[in-house]
């Protein structure tokens, strides 16, 4: 009988102790952070001729002050009347296309 | 004063021509006729300076852009001869200027009463619109040039 209860008991321990072996690997395994997976690349927008998209050009500020703008379109009003001039009085197609020192030709 | 449209009168005829017409002070700065304005008399230019302009967009401004500049002797104005009788170029003194005016109705009457000076007249007009035609026409040309090789090297490198 002793014999009896004595194996019982132990029995009875060894089950706690797997129930308690069972328990702790579980929680264990449970209280872990899951395993994210990687993001997937964000898909890329569908495009027609995507290739042949002319990029914006960049609108440049004005530069150069209007007065001295309009100095200039002057001078190359001036410019231009002057090799007209020589054009007319000496018609070549050389003096026709000659260049001058204007900003906006050079 | 030798005036370009004058050439070939005698000193009677050309007083008789200047008699016709009336004398005026144009203040530096001040516009003798402005574009679209009816045409009905043209200007001898006596001393000083005439600028002609045409109106061009400057950025986000209207500028009078230089087209000529006439000095004494030289004639501004000539589309009071010519229909449909409007200024097609606004004119302004750049300096103190003095001008004779001719009406197109004085200088008519008087072509039909002396013919012979209206034909030297006429030519020497020829004369002035031929020579504005050229200089317009060499203008134009070298700037279609320009225009040509600036298409041609944007169609070559287009970015």
């Amino acid at each position: 009988m002793e014999m009896f209860l004595m194996a019982l008991c132990v029995s009875v321990f060894g089950l706690a102790v797997a129930a308690l072996a069972f328990g702790a690997a579980t929680r264990s395994e449970t209280s872990a952070p899951p395993v994210q997976p990687p993001a997937p690349a964000k898909a890329a927008p569908a495009r027609f001729f995507a290739d042949g998209v002319v990029p914006q050009i960049p609108i440049l500020a004005p530069q150069v002050p209007i007065e001295l703008l309009l100095q200039q379109i002057e001078s190359h009003v001036r410019l231009e009347q002057a090799a007209a001039e020589s054009f007319v009085n000496f018609p070549t197609n050389d003096v026709l296309h000659s260049k001058t020192s204007s900003p906006f030709v050079n | 004063m030798a005036h370009e449209l004058l050439n070939g009168l005698s000193r009677g005829e050309t007083e008789q021509v200047l008699a016709l017409g009336t004398r005026t002070k144009v203040q530096s700065g001040a516009s003798l006729f402005r574009l679209g304005d009816p045409a009905d008399r043209l200007f001898l230019i006596e001393r000083g300076q005439v600028r002609l302009t045409l109106p061009m967009q400057v950025r986000d401004r209207q500028e009078d852009v230089l087209i000529e500049e006439k000095s004494p002797g030289q004639t501004v104005g000539w589309s009071a001869l010519i229909p449909p009788y409007r200024f097609t170029l606004a004119a302004t003194a750049s300096i103190e200027t003095e001008v004779i005016g001719l009406s197109r109705d004085a200088l008519l009457k008087y072509f039909e009463t002396f013919p012979d000076v209206g034909h030297k007249i006429a030519l020497n007009l020829a004369i002035v619109v031929g020579h504005r035609l050229q200089l317009v026409q060499a203008m134009w040309l070298r700037q279609m040039q320009r225009t040509v090789e600036l298409h041609s090297a944007l169609a070559a490198n287009p970015r």
